[in-house]
This record gives C-alpha cells, sequence and structure tokens, in this order.
C-alpha cells in the first residue's frame, strides 16, 4: 500500500520521449487519423496502375520467380528487387502531384 | 528528377518527402506481397507456359533458319507446322452437286468447267437451268420457248422437273450424252 501511495515518479529520461515527439510523428498521425493517409495511398496506388508502374514491378518479380522457383521465394527477396527499380522508375509527374497534395496538407494541418 | 523548387532542402519539402517514401515503401511491400502469393499457389498460370513457349519458338527459329529444310523446292515432303506432309493432288473423293458423280477433289476444278461450264456438252444441261433460271427473275410462266437446243421433248421436260427451280437441282437426273 505504501508502494501505491508513495509511488517514485516516473523518471525523467522516458518522460522526455513521451512528452516530444517527433514532427514527423505529429504529422504522421494527423495524415492517419484525418483519413488523408489512406486517399494519399489510394491515389498513388492508382496513379501507379494506370502508367504501368504496378506491371512493370509484377513483371520483375515474375523473372525473379522463374529464376529462383516458384516456391524458395520470399517476400524479402521480391521487396529488395522491386525496391531500387521501383523508385528510380516512379514517373515525375506522379511524384510531383502526391508531393503537392502533401504540401498542401501540411499547409493546411498548420504545426 | 524535376521538383520545381529551389529550396528543395527546405523542412517542408524534406518531410513531403518523406510521407511520399513512406507510402511507396508500403505500396512496394504491397505488390510484392500479391506477387509472393500468387507465386506460392500457384495462381500465374501464365509462368511455365512462358518458358515453354519461349523454348518452342527459339526452336522453331532454329529449323527456319537451318539452310538442310528448302521448304519451296520438294513440295511434296515440306513439313508443314503440324508435321502433316500433303501430296500435291488432293485425295478425298466425294459426289458432284451438280451431277451426282463421285470426283476427286484435285480433279473438282476442271470436272465442274464440264459439268457446269464451257464444254460443248455441258452446254445442254446448261440450256435447261439458265432458262429456268431465267424464267424465274423475268417472267413468272415456267415454261420457255426461247432456248436454242430445245425440242418439245425438252420443253416437256422443263414442266415437269426444273419449274421454281433453281438451275442447280435435278430431280429427274442428269441429262448425259455420251
Amino acid at each position: 500500500m505504501r508502494n501505491s501511495v508513495n509511488r517514485p515518479p516516473t523518471p525523467d529520461a522516458v518522460e522526455i520521449q513521451q512528452k516530444r515527439p517527433t514532427l514527423e510523428e505529429i504529422i504522421n498521425i494527423k495524415l492517419i487519423e484525418s483519413g488523408e493517409k489512406e486517399r494519399l495511398m489510394e491515389l498513388l496506388r492508382e496513379r501507379l496502375t494506370e502508367c504501368g508502374w504496378k506491371d512493370d514491378m509484377k513483371s520483375l518479380c515474375r523473372a525473379l520467380i522463374q529464376k529462383k522457383g516458384r516456391n524458395n521465394v520470399t517476400v524479402d527477396d521480391l521487396v529488395h528487387v522491386i525496391t531500387p527499380e521501383g523508385r528510380a522508375s516512379i514517373p515525375d509527374s506522379i511524384k510531383a502531384e502526391l508531393l503537392q497534395r502533401i504540401r498542401t496538407f501540411l499547409l493546411q494541418a498548420a504545426v | 528528377m524535376s521538383v520545381p523548387n529551389d529550396d528543395s532542402v527546405s523542412p517542408q519539402n524534406q518531410l513531403s518527402s518523406h510521407f511520399f517514401a513512406d507510402l511507396l515503401d508500403s505500396i512496394i511491400v504491397d505488390v510484392a506481397s500479391e506477387c509472393h502469393r500468387i507465386a506460392r499457389l500457384g495462381l500465374d498460370r501464365n509462368l511455365e507456359e512462358e518458358e515453354e513457349e519461349l523454348r518452342l519458338s527459339a526452336q522453331a527459329r532454329a529449323k527456319v533458319a537451318d539452310p538442310s529444310n528448302s521448304g519451296e523446292t520438294n513440295s511434296k515432303y515440306v513439313v508443314d507446322i503440324f508435321g502433316q506432309t500433303h501430296p500435291a493432288v488432293a485425295n478425298e473423293v466425294f459426289e458432284c452437286m451438280n451431277c451426282g458423280r463421285s470426283i476427286v477433289a484435285g480433279r473438282f476444278a476442271p470436272h465442274l468447267e464440264k459439268c457446269m461450264g464451257k464444254g460443248r456438252k455441258a452446254r445442254l444441261k446448261v440450256t435447261r437451268s439458265s432458262t429456268a433460271a431465267q424464267n424465274r427473275f423475268s417472267r413468272s410462266s415456267p415454261v420457255s420457248t426461247y432456248s436454242p437446243y430445245s425440242n418439245s421433248a425438252s420443253t416437256n421436260r422443263l414442266s415437269n422437273g426444273t419449274a421454281g427451280h433453281s438451275g442447280e437441282e435435278y430431280s429427274n437426273g442428269t441429262l448425259e450424252e455420251p
């Protein structure tokens, strides 16, 4: 009983971490809570499918699968194959569109 | 990359890029996971078929490029894409719809010429059919008196057999004169 009444205060280090979330985290939470993150994801997915980026990535996957054998491939392998090519082959217009929307959101989120 | 900003390292742009990269990574993982699932479940029927096709087309190309198969010269023995050979003259025998005789398919065209068209003997047959056709399309009377070869005998035959028929059918059999 003494323990519960005289509980020592939470140590400082932990307190600091909890009290000062990064800007990123704050904005991330705002994005998610407002539903904007979901909308942005859908928009990006749609654009990438339209322009054929998704099909290109899929054929990269298929090539790896044929090489390695379809039961030997892991998701990790595929991610490692797609990531560099995927990041590099994003069309500029799509990237610009998404960045614009994110920036707009940041402005009106007014942190 | 053509991001139209001179302050591309400004915190705001950095932040935007960070979130964009975050979204992109999520989508990449989604695509990879989807492909992995399809591969593991064997849902992609084309996977093995593509390999087969590549092999077969490479094989076919090798055959075509191979100079020992001269396709044009000995047409009797050349093999088509299904692996069949065809003789120079077609073998099948069937019935001529004009005169009813059994004709070899390879000789059908010359036979039809005689049977329907240009020969002297064919003309006599043609008389009946062409006059019947003329009668049908120009006048409605089935009996014609205008025919170069017919006499009263053939006129009778006309009215019996071919009135209203198209010139191709003969209910009375053939008019065959040796």
